[in-house]
């Protein structure tokens, strides 16, 4: 009988050691939709040194924004610009200014079968350009980014009127992708990409011609009241040399 | 002369019905089409005015063939001058009097006639009144009015005057008399009411099961077949002796009549008993149907 | 501050979306109304098709099919010279896409409403049914034609998910004023959102208000 009971309460601690054992710390990290891919191995790579459960929510980067300031629960928000993780620090919804963890890179891309990208642009005047995709430079850097670079090589006057406008950096490399944009501007992300990394041809565009596409990101006070030691050692890791080497990798500039 | 032969399988609440019916009609005449509900009347009527496909079967209507299976004539409902009254009327309710009449009437049609038949009809005040305005029965003389203007062939009325009231219902068939001798249209009327087939058609086709079972005047189909000569079907009421006889109350028709008969007659009578009711001289005999 | 331009635009895309549609639908509908085969059955699905499928999706499938890259697209392309990403065109097809059952469904329920003995009638009173069409079944469901004309517009007006996936935000051209919402509030901006709303909801008020007046005064004439 006692054994019986015994052999009953074995399996039950050791089950409950196991889940405690299991019950690692947890944060939750928001991140800007074109950062997701470098995101992955970031991820991977903390995981695997830190033991703590990393959970992910991808959108647009204004779209997290407005969630975290109605109060998302939300650890830390790796942005793809600076001006909303200057907003959320405007707002008092982080404790420390924000900071740049990487610089973004500019590329033209085209899908188009026989067209040749050159370096000096002058292709983009030809008629059998009819649509040039850049990100809308209202809200997303790259855009602003794109048209700096244009107004510098002294070409945006003569090619306004054939910009299309993505709402973001993923819509216009949808515009892209599909064909419907005979060549446009993203970000060297996304043509790395497992997705599109085969997809047509790309140049890279030199980075002193265009501002600098800055990508912050911010420690939030959800994350200190809630998670504290996690949150920071996690927000901490994305400034690493490690996490240095993987920006690399996914097209990221320093 | 109006012919028709035709077969159509019908599916009415009550299963399948073959429907099969041969008839020819004399031009001008006013004939009737009675038979239980579900017999296949409405179907006829569409039929006959192109509203219905057949299955096969002939329709020529003065010289003019309508419908030939055999021949693969099948002449739309545009192209037969038929005038049709449905049962719900079936009034342009966007026009007034007037224009439902006149949108009968092609372009080069004389606008004359619509004054007449406003006068037949007896609507000559009526003219500019949406139809909504209008009561029963002076609807039903607007579809009347509007299925007869253009003179057509063949004038199909389909139960038009079962949802008008006894007075007005007298007074319509009046109208529809009128109607009938002035144009001398070919006229087929669906009815259930005994009384108005007798008194307006000359003919009539007795469907039952989708089969024509009589086409004779009417007055021979509905001639009652009883033994006794000059008696009539009635419904017991009562029964009260008075003096040495027996008094009845008896339901003829739309009437209660009352008659002396004899001890013998009455007493084994119930209200609502369908009895015969005949007389030799002032005598009158009750028994039971 | 904010542009008149995309207010302009938007208005002329419902108006032009209602017009077209009012065209489209009438004889559509009456194809449907008519004697049920499987076809029509079919049709009605696909009519209803975009009230169930997300705007994005009939957007990223329109993406598509006028790229051209791909078969519909390359054809426009080579034979028309004719984009329709990014155009006004491309705007006014996925519009007509997304609204078709805002017409479609009012009309369709007002002729099968009316009593088929009207249609027989007038058949059997030598009118073809063309003319049957315009003298007698649509004057006769009017408050339904202004229903499907209302619910167009509005609808139109408020379109979103298909013009983001196709418009490319092109100032004067595809920048319809719910983008310019979207946008403004992207950036921050909530000032100029919420005047654009502002000045949306006003026009949208206005115009139906108009419309369900007027179509108050044809009921009243119509059934006593």
């Amino acid at each position: 009988m006692k054994n019986r009971l015994v052999s009953l309460l074995i399996p039950f601690f050791l089950f409950h050691s196991a889940t405690s054992f299991a019950q690692k710390q947890k944060i939750t990290v928001a991140v800007a939709a074109n950062m997701q891919y470098a995101f992955k191995e970031l991820r991977n790579e903390f995981e695997k040194k830190y033991h703590i459960q990393v959970d992910v929510v991808i959108g647009a980067s204004g779209n997290l924004t407005r969630q975290i300031m109605q109060g998302a629960p939300f650890d830390v928000f790796i942005s793809a610009d600076t001006k909303y993780p200057e907003n959320i620090y405007q707002e008092g919804f982080s404790a420390e200014k924000p900071k740049v963890y990487a610089r973004g890179a500019l590329v033209l891309w085209t899908i188009k079968p026989g067209l040749q990208l050159q370096k000096d642009l002058h292709f983009l005047l030809s008629g059998n350009i009819k649509s040039i995709a850049i990100a809308n430079p209202k809200i997303a850097p790259y855009g602003s980014a794109a048209v700096a670079f244009l107004k510098k090589m002294g070409m945006y006057d003569k090619l306004k009127n054939k910009l299309v406008y993505g709402e973001s950096i993923s819509q216009t490399s949808q515009f892209i992708a599909t064909g419907n944009a005979d060549v446009g501007f993203t970000a060297k992300a996304v043509v790395l990409s497992d997705q599109m990394k085969n997809k047509g041809r790309w140049i890279e565009l030199n980075s002193d011609e265009y501002p600098p596409i800055l990508q912050a990101a911010v420690l939030l006070k959800y994350g200190v009241e809630n998670h504290s030691s996690a949150a920071r050692e996690f927000y901490e890791f994305l400034f690493s040399e490690n996490a240095k080497d993987i920006y690399k990798k996914y097209g990221y500039i320093n | 002369m109006t012919h028709f032969s035709l077969q159509k399988k019908l599916h009415s609440a009550e299963g399948p019905l073959s429907l099969d019916v041969n008839c020819d009609i004399e031009d001008g005449a006013f004939i009737s089409l009675y038979g239980p509900s579900g017999a296949g009347k409405t179907s006829l009527l569409r039929m006959l005015a192109g509203l219905m496909p057949p299955d096969s079967g002939m329709i020529k209507v003065k010289d003019e063939i309508w419908f030939d299976s055999e021949k693969k004539i099948n002449i739309i409902p545009q192209q037969r001058l038929t005038g049709f009254v449905f049962q719900d009327y079936a009034l342009f309710p966007n026009m007034n009097v007037e224009q439902n009449i006149l949108y009968a009437l092609g372009k080069n049609d004389s606008k004359k006639i619509i004054d007449e038949l406003l006068d037949v009809t007896g609507l000559g005040g009526l003219r500019d009144k949406r139809i909504q305005m209008l009561s029963g029965g002076q609807q039903q003389r607007v579809a009347l009015a509007r299925a007869v203007a253009r003179k057509p062939k063949l004038l199909l009325l389909d139960e038009p005057l079962s949802a008008i009231d006894n007075e007005m219902r007298a007074n319509l068939q009046q109208t529809l008399l009128s109607i009938h001798a002035q144009y001398n249209v070919t006229a087929i009327i669906v009815s259930h009411d005994i009384n108005e087939i007798v008194k307006l058609t000359s003919k009539t086709i007795h469907l039952q099961n989708g089969v024509v079972r009589q086409y004779q005047p009417p007055t021979e189909i509905f001639l009652n077949q009883f033994d006794e000569p000059g008696s009539m079907k009635g419904v017991f009421l009562s029964a009260e002796k008075a003096a040495n006889e027996y008094e009845a109350l008896i339901l003829t028709g739309e009437q209660v009549i009352k008659i002396s008969c004899s001890e013998n007659d009455a007493k084994d009578l119930q209200k609502g008993d369908e009895i015969v009711l005949s007389f030799k001289g002032a005598t009158a005999f009750l028994r039971k149907l | 501050m904010i542009e008149t331009a995309p207010i302009f635009l938007t208005l002329e895309l419902a108006s032009l979306t209602t017009v077209i549609l009012f065209f489209l639908a009438i004889p559509l509908a009456r194809w449907i109304s008519h004697k049920k085969n499987i076809f029509k059955t079919i049709a009605e699905v696909i009519v209803s098709l975009p009230l169930v499928l997300p705007p994005t999706v009939i957007g990223f499938y329109l993406l598509l099919a006028f790229s051209p890259s791909n078969s519909f697209g390359k054809f426009l392309d080579h034979y028309f010279d004719i984009r329709l990403a990014f155009s006004f065109g491309g705007l006014l097809i996925g519009s007509v896409i997304y609204s078709l059952p805002f017409m479609v469904h009012p009309v369709l329920s007002g002729l099968t409403s009316l009593p088929a003995s009207l249609e027989d009638a007038s058949y059997s009173l030598g009118k073809t049914k063309t003319q049957t069409l315009f003298k007698v079944l649509l004057p006769n469901i009017k408050p339904s034609l202004l229903t499907g004309i209302v619910l167009t517009f509005a609808h139109t007006i408020g379109e979103f998910g298909v013009v983001l996936m196709i418009g490319g935000n092109i100032p004067g051209r595809t920048n319809v004023a719910s983008i310019a919402v979207y946008d403004e509030v992207e950036a921050l901006n909530y000032h100029n959102a919420n005047v654009y709303a502002a000045v949306l909801v006003g026009i949208s008020v206005t115009i139906l208000f108009l419309l369900y007046l007027s179509n108050r005064k044809l009921q009243e004439v119509k059934i006593l």
